[in-house]
């Protein structure tokens, strides 16, 4: 994976990526991130695709909750916060 | 050996999948939870495309003792839903909605050379090893 965006602009080109957030955010957005993918066991890649294709309810209800909190958290985000 | 191969490729073509659907972009991921706002629902495609090539690979490893090199197929056979599962993918998707970036577009960013990538993929490690440092805790008090 970490060799792919090398591959990528060996055979595409440069892809231009703009990352918005600060560095405190990132900060917590890691550790949320690290720590619920292990209590969630599982993530996008995980649960959404693979756990969804075996179509395990478990995965579902761990799909809906991960896209459920992030609808809310980008909701008050951008729309309450800011 | 072939194994080590294997697994470099499909690291590839999984990394490389991630960045031509612009799935390592965090503005795409945004603009897909942003439901009330601009909505791009492209990450839904992604995952819904790929969702189809694996309905059509687990029906085929399920029938499977063997992997295709000869290794045991070892599917996750967990199938309680409890408190760890909910909380801990609520938790995910607060992150995943503060930044856009889940882990696997977070290295292939890191991997492009992104500071910042590297500042939230050595957070999501430190999110990981305090789970590990919990769990341990958790075990040792015999819970």
């Amino acid at each position: 994976m970490l060799t792919a965006p090398l591959l990528y602009r060996l055979m595409v080109g440069a892809h231009e990526m703009r990352i918005d957030a600060s560095w405190g955010v990132l900060v917590v957005a890691g550790l949320l991130v690290g720590i619920g993918t292990r209590y969630g066991a599982g993530c996008t890649s995980g649960h959404g695709v693979c756990g969804l294709s075996r179509l395990s309810p478990r995965s579902l209800v761990a799909t809906l909750a991960f896209m459920g909190a992030g609808f809310f958290t980008v909701y008050v985000i951008r729309h309450v916060l800011a | 050996m072939r194994n080590r191969i294997s697994e470099f490729v499909i690291g590839l073509i999984f990394g490389m999948g991630l960045i031509i659907s612009g799935m390592t972009d965090p503005g795409k991921v945004l603009g897909f939870l942003d439901v009330t706002g601009l909505w791009d629902p492209s990450l839904a495609l992604v995952m819904g495309g790929a969702v189809l090539v694996g309905l059509l690979a687990f029906t085929i490893a399920r029938r499977r003792t063997t992997t295709l090199l000869g290794r045991p197929m070892q599917l996750p056979t967990a199938r309680h839903i409890d408190r760890r599962l909910v909380l801990g993918s609520l938790a995910f998707g607060a992150g995943w909605g503060i930044a856009g970036f889940c882990p696997g577009p977070a290295i292939v960013s890191l991997g492009a050379g992104q500071a910042k990538a590297f500042v939230f993929v050595l957070a999501m490690l430190v999110g990981m090893g305090a789970f590990e440092w919990l769990e341990r805790r958790r075990k040792a008090r015999g819970a």
